[in-house]
């Protein structure tokens, strides 16, 4: 008997899995700059920083969407007042929800019902106890979904916002192969003031930096803390050294921004912070990170 | 992966891939063109949800034309996902008194606000928007201030 390598496979699947890449490819090109908004650890605010961001894009005329890529902690929507619209099936894919600056915005808050449903797969046949198993893949084919499947149309700015962690970048690089070049994309990375912080997001930049991608740049959050009357009141981290860390590490150090209790509580009502406080110390500060890439 | 008939060396055809009732498993079956012979290919839970996890389909030819939009999102999320609206259902028409309200609320909103009137009267069967069902709305969603 003879090995019938020449016989083509029905299933195709490797055809599959190339068109689904095609089709990620075929909307990105559509989009000018795709921006992964990183960090090692989780609770620095970038969630936050990545709606002001887009929100102060938009200000300055940019056509601008976000991808909530943390998809078990979706959060893009309601900081940027896209909340509970419904979704469309359009000619070119589904319509992405409207934000405020009318920045687009696709995010698994979309999907679920009701804020008491978490993200729950399929598990068919009782296959709970061996869901991590395939969980991996079910969640980067998602994101693979929101990039390809949205109909973004033409962008300046293409955000992701990245869970925390270093483990969803690989996957993430792989597909949006912008990342890597400066003149279509890159990676901001995010931290605050804090040794730990400064350990954990090293090791997220050493893992960008082998799944190929550009650093843009560093941005160090919860810089110092302001009232709301604009006065510095102090240091939230005591020795938090951005600019040389950023130095140590080899990225360009972007900027800081303070923490301004204002910031947290108008982001969270969906309303984002730079949007009517663009002359705050830290709407100044977001503002020229956003004028920097 | 193929199947070759050892009768006659023959590659197996695809016949049908048939799902169980509760999903969790896939019979796939090939016949040889030559002799008859058939085989199933039964996968265990496990093998099922990758294939499903990768967003491909076993044993059709590829697909002409591009799945539809977010398959394995919808699909994959145990029952609970929220409905996609159909691509061509009308949408209300706003009246111009509540275009003129729409026009009062700051710029940066207006885009915002504009499709969260249109969703909630698309959802509710309303064939217009008012200034009255854009006070209902605000009251239902909580949109002080808009």
């Amino acid at each position: 008997m003879t090995h019938p390598e020449a016989v083509p496979d029905k299933s195709n699947i490797l055809g599959q899995v190339l068109a689904q890449r095609e089709r990620v490819a075929s909307r990105l090109a559509h989009v000018k700059r795709v921006i992964a908004v990183m960090s090692g650890k989780g609770g620095v605010g970038k969630s936050a920083l990545t709606a002001n961001l887009a929100a102060a894009l938009a200000m300055q005329g940019k056509a601008v969407g976000v991808v909530d890529a943390d998809l078990n902690g979706a959060s893009a929507a309601a900081m940027l007042g896209a909340r509970g619209q419904k979704l469309e099936i359009a000619p070119d894919g589904v319509r992405p929800a409207i934000g405020v600056c009318d920045v687009r915005v696709m995010s698994m808050d979309l999907f679920l019902p009701d804020d008491d449903t978490p993200v729950r797969w399929q598990h068919p046949g009782g296959l709970a106890a061996d869901a991590f198993v395939w969980r991996g893949s079910m969640e980067a084919n998602a994101l693979r979904e929101f990039i390809s499947d949205t109909e973004w149309g033409e962008l300046d700015y293409l955000l992701l916002d990245l869970p925390p962690g270093a483990d969803r970048f690989d996957t993430v690089a792989r597909l949006v192969p912008q990342l890597a070049d400066p003149s279509t994309g890159g990676a901001l990375v995010v931290t605050i003031p804090s040794q730990v912080s400064h350990l954990v997001v090293r090791r997220a930049i050493v893992a960008a930096r082998e799944a190929g991608a550009h650093l843009i740049g560093l941005i160090e959050n919860m810089a110092g803390y302001v009232s709301e009357s604009g006065d510095v009141i102090g240091e939230l981290f005591p020795n938090g050294r951005g600019a040389a860390f950023a130095d140590q590490v080899g990225v360009p150090h972007l900027g800081q921004v303070p923490f301004d209790p204002r910031l947290a509580r108008e982001t969270d009502a969906g309303r984002p912070f730079v949007l009517e406080h663009a002359d705050s110390a830290a709407g100044r500060a977001i503002l020229a990170i956003a004028a920097a890439f | 992966m193929k199947f070759i008939c050892q009768a006659d060396n023959t590659v197996m055809e695809f016949v049908e891939n048939i799902a169980s009732e509760n999903g969790g498993s896939m019979a796939i079956t090939f016949k040889c063109p030559t002799c008859g012979s058939g085989i199933a290919m039964v996968t265990n839970p496990g093998e099922t949800q990758m294939v499903r996890s990768l967003g491909v389909t076993i044993g059709h030819e590829v697909l002409a034309a591009a799945p539809e939009p977010m398959t394995m999102i919808r699909s994959a999320l145990s029952g609970q996902a929220r409905p996609l609206a159909a691509p061509d259902a009308p949408e209300p028409v706003w009246s111009e008194a509540a275009l003129k309200r729409l026009a009062a609320a700051p710029t940066f909103v207006q885009g915002m606000v504009r499709r969260l009137y249109t969703d909630y009267a698309s959802q509710r069967g309303y064939a217009e928007i008012t200034p009255a069902i854009m006070n209902e709305a605000r009251e239902a969603l909580g949109m002080s201030g808009m």
